[in-house]
């Protein structure tokens, strides 16, 4: 059976947008090899030339797989396979040319479709893949009706009110089962913070939109001030960059920590986007979290495998500061590397001066306040010496700049201290009641030891205190602002637009995404809880539909004109009335039954006979012997009926 | 039945428990709606292939803890369901009724019809005759369908089960339905002008007048008369006898065409030699008339008279 022809454009076009959508799979050579081989599909298809040969297309994809196989390392089994089945796929359509042969390429467009999920799961996205779907089925539709009809629409509209309430019924009631086996991973680049700290990442980073994670509390929000963010522990300093030392590397897990004293317990849940990374975001110190992350060694909350969608966690924590958890960290944050010999001295003589750590940064922070130091998304570029430089020369720096110099100093000092990266602050939506943080409010800021216990640190609040308080657009010059908007495409009105789509996101985030077997167990365990109100509400329903029933069958019931006995024929004859005209006598229905019937006729002539003395005699006696009769010969009318029944 | 292997008596034996099933479910009709209780519904190869796709997708939704992956393996498996009820209310409400009965001649080609009707819109059926290859797709509903075969023996048959399928929405599931219409169809011995024996029985006063030629020889078939016999080639050759072809003219009676009592390849002979005199004489515009051994059927002439005629040399 022959293909209509624009089912083929049809699977031509929508290949090309699985193409798109699984764009992060696929390498820039692999994405135009298969975009001009569907291009010169379309090209030829819609010039009318017959497909090609299978053992062309046979050869051409052999070639091709090879070539993937080769890349099989760099692009990891995921997309590796997504890869091979999109080529398969291709190479069907190329190759077509019998129905069979269509229907499954159509079985593999479904498997596609889902794939394209792992990858995007923003509501836009969604929508636009589950617009993908429709068409797949829409061309699966066609593939076995035939081409001269037009689906109809009202036959549509009632097969989806049938759908939609099957399918969200199965998605909320069926039950969720934990994950079977390991699947491999996407293998992207990642985003966001990294283990290592150069100066001028930060600066990057800023310049990117794009959500890191949203924060729902549980009651109030703490002040701009106190949501610092904690994602990575810089420790290693090699005289420019920091970096993420070894042993915080491997999976360890802090035992819980139960908050000590009558410090307020924190509890909100956390919506992080893909970052493929395993560092995630807490404030403070988390106590107690989900399954699917821990708490790592000095309260950063980390995932078992990196972070390729969306996820969500839940933390309980409270608002005091990190225990030192060893005696290597103390040595791992005095080591202070080598060069940058005038700030260690600054730093020896500002230990002289102050003998506590507190003093000592309140002596850094009045140092950076009083002095000429400059807060810019642009600073000069650093030489070797970067510390140096910044602090005596340039003065010019982003709070990475900042922080580094401090913590240069305090180890100088003798005060272990560490680079802290995360995100400071964040815009909260009242109306939505969330925190949305974006990696605009990427931030660094520096940790140091006192007493056992880890303190804050925050040099940027000395310079440009508009960054802590406010956000950073207020903290930087006009004309810097100009260039951060323009990296992030302000426009009023899209703004706007930009906003709702976002609260919009958040809910499809909280509500789809984020539905689990938790809020799974919550419904069932909500309907049993009203188990009793459901019952009633569906009894009543019942009750009243039944009642309704009744009510119709009342009005229009046959009024009682006819005789008994002839409703006892009626009754017993049942679907064979269906044979009967509607000017026939009922005496004369059934002399034609039994001549009809050669092998009944002699019960039937004698039912008929008491039947006609009953109506038109008036005979009591012979309607009760029209009663016996009947019941007598039920099974002989039993398979009377039955044998008319299909005729 | 000893030449079919086991496969094929396998399947006899299995289509016989079947046709049982669906005489005492459906006994044949004159008119029938597919109702319930007539429709069978399974799903397809690619029915099957749809489920591993939703089994697979909720295999991938449920590794990657992928609510979107979940959300479309739900909605496939609705569509997957809703489909069977439409699969089956796109089969039921076709009414099948008899037509007039078909005819034809051994070795020439049988058409059957039967009519449709249907109060809705019908796609993709499929029809075809129990035990015989060809298949009928309608695309949409058409007034009657009509079938073709080749006739094998003559006689008057029962029309087989009729075999209703249709695979419509999404090719994801069958329905189908065996109906049985009384209907029948006639076949008639092939007419052919051949040049037969004359035959031992007396016919009354029937004078016929035989041409001996005694060049045309023939190997004997049972039946024939062992009178006309070439014993001399016998006693040659004991296990191929031969006997000598007699012409006969046409009979001198007007316009009745005899066939005499004979048995087997004999009687088949004079039943296709009768069709075609019958055949000619309809065409000559005569009266004629039809003598059977147990049977005559007085002269007369018109379609329905060589209908008739017809109707019993099949049943003889």
């Amino acid at each position: 059976m022959l293909i209509p022809a624009r089912l083929v454009t049809i699977w031509a076009v929508l290949q090309l947008g699985i193409l798109l959508l699984l764009q992060q799979a696929f390498a820039v050579w692999m994405m135009a090899l298969f975009a001009s081989m569907l291009v010169y599909k379309l090209i030829t298809h819609l010039s009318g030339r017959p497909a090609i040969g299978l053992k062309l297309v046979n050869l051409i994809a052999a070639v091709i797989a090879i070539a993937l196989m080769f890349n099989l390392r760099q692009s990891g089994i995921l997309n590796f396979m997504l890869q091979i089945l999109l080529l398969a796929a291709i190479c069907r359509l190329l190759a077509l040319k019998h129905s069979y042969d269509a229907r499954q390429l159509v079985w593999v467009h479904y498997f596609l479709i889902g794939s394209c999920f792992v990858m995007h799961q923003d509501m836009l996205v969604a929508l636009i893949i589950f617009f993908a779907f429709t068409v797949n089925l829409y061309s699966h539709f066609y593939l076995f009706a035939p081409s001269a009809v037009k689906v109809q629409w009202h036959q549509t509209g009632r097969s989806l009110l049938i759908i939609l309430p099957l399918w969200l019924g199965m998605f909320l009631l069926f039950p969720r089962v934990p994950p079977f086996w390991q699947i491999p991973n996407a293998k992207i680049a990642s985003s966001g913070l990294s283990d290592t700290l150069d100066p001028g990442s930060i600066e990057q980073l800023v310049r990117d939109d794009s959500l890191a994670f949203r924060a729902e509390f549980d009651g109030a929000p703490p002040s701009q001030d106190q949501l610092y963010w904690r994602s990575y522990l810089y420790e290693d300093f090699d005289g420019r960059r920091w970096q993420v030392n070894a042993v915080r590397k491997n999976r360890n897990r802090m035992p819980n920590i139960t908050a000590t004293g009558t410090t307020d317990n924190m509890q909100y849940r956390i919506i992080a986007e893909a970052s493929r990374q395993y560092n995630l975001f807490a404030l403070a110190l988390p106590s107690k979290v989900n399954n699917d992350v821990y708490i790592g060694s000095g309260g950063l909350i980390k995932s078992n495998k990196p972070v390729s969608q969306r996820i969500s966690y839940q933390v309980t924590g409270a608002n005091t500061l990190i225990a030192q958890a060893t005696d290597n960290e103390r040595d791992i944050n005095l080591d202070v590397a080598e060069g940058n010999a005038e700030t260690l001295n600054f730093a020896r003589q500002l230990a002289k001066q102050h003998s506590t750590p507190a003093a000592l940064v309140q002596a850094i922070s009045a140092h950076f306040n009083q002095q000429d130091y400059y807060y810019s998304l642009t600073p000069p570029m650093l030489g070797s010496n970067s510390i140096d430089e910044f602090l005596f020369d340039t003065r010019t720096g982003f709070c990475s700049h900042y922080a580094s110099a401090t913590a240069l100093i305090l180890r100088a000092a003798g005060v272990p201290a560490r680079v802290v990266g995360g995100y400071q602050g964040g815009v909260w939506h009242p109306q939505q009641g969330y925190l949305a943080v974006r990696q605009r409010e990427a931030h660094a800021w520096v940790e140091y030891l006192y007493e056992d216990q880890w303190h804050l640190f925050d040099p940027t609040a000395a310079v440009a205190p508009e960054r802590i308080l406010d956000s950073l657009e207020s903290a930087l010059t006009l004309e810097q602002q100009q260039m951060l908007m323009s990296c992030w495409l302000e426009l009023e009105l899209l703004q706007n637009l930009r906003l709702q789509l976002m609260h919009l996101d958040y809910y499809w985030s909280v509500w789809v995404l984020g539905f689990n077997d938790n809020n799974q167990q919550a419904i069932w365990r909500n309907l049993r809880q009203h188990i009793t109100l459901i019952a009633i509400t569906f009894t009543t329903l019942l009750a009243l539909i039944f009642a309704g029933f009744v009510f119709s069958w009342w009005r229009n019931r046959p009024l009682n004109s006819t005789h008994a006995a002839t409703l006892l024929i009626q009754r017993q004859l049942g679907k064979l009335m269906q044979s009967k005209a509607a000017n026939q006598s009922m005496s004369a229905f059934m002399r034609q039954l039994s001549a009809q019937h050669p092998t009944q006729h002699d019960w039937l002539i004698l039912l008929t006979l008491s039947y006609e003395q009953a109506v038109f005699n008036n005979d009591t006696h012979a309607l009760k012997s029209l009663q016996k009769q009947l019941k007598c010969n039920s099974k002989r009318l039993k398979i009377l009926r039955r044998s008319i029944k299909n005729t | 039945m000893f030449n079919l292997n086991f496969k094929q008596r396998l399947y006899q034996r299995y289509w016989q428990f079947v046709s049982n099933y669906l005489d005492k479910r459906q006994p044949a009709g004159s008119a029938v709606t597919l109702v319930q209780k007539l429709i069978f519904i399974l799903p397809t190869r690619y029915g099957w292939w749809f489920f591993l796709l939703i089994i697979l997708m909720y295999l991938l939704g449920t590794n990657y803890q992928n609510n979107l992956i979940l959300l479309l393996c739900y909605l496939l498996l609705s569509v997957f369901l809703l489909s069977i009820t439409m699969c089956y209310l796109n089969m039921s409400g076709l009414t099948l009724s008899t037509a007039k009965p078909a005819e034809g001649f051994v070795n020439s080609d049988i058409e059957p019809e039967i009519l449709t009707s249907s109060a809705k819109q019908h796609m993709m059926l499929q029809f075809s005759l129990v035990q015989h290859s060809q298949l009928i797709t309608m695309a949409q509903l058409e007034r009657s369908v009509r079938f073709s075969f080749t006739g094998k023996e003559r006689g008057r048959f029962a029309l087989p089960r009729i075999k209703i399928s249709s695979q419509y929405p999404f090719g994801l599931w069958r329905a189908w339905s065996y109906i049985a219409l009384d209907q029948i169809y006639w076949v008639y011995p092939t007419p052919m002008a051949q040049i037969t024996k004359d035959n031992d029985v007396d016919i009354d006063d029937k004078p016929q007048s035989t041409v001996q030629s005694g060049d045309t020889l023939t190997p004997y078939r049972p039946g024939d008369s062992i009178r006309h016999m070439v014993w001399k080639r016998l006693a040659r050759d004991p296990f191929n006898p031969v006997v000598r072809q007699q012409l006969t003219s046409p009979q001198a009676a007007p316009n009745w065409v005899v066939v005499p009592a004979l048995t087997g390849e004999a009687l088949e002979r004079a039943l296709r030699q009768a069709c075609q005199q019958l055949l000619t004489l309809e065409q000559t515009g005569k009266r004629y008339g039809l003598q059977l051994p147990h049977q005559t059927l007085p002269q007369s002439s018109g379609s329905t008279h060589l209908q008739r005629c017809l109707q019993e040399l099949a049943l003889c």
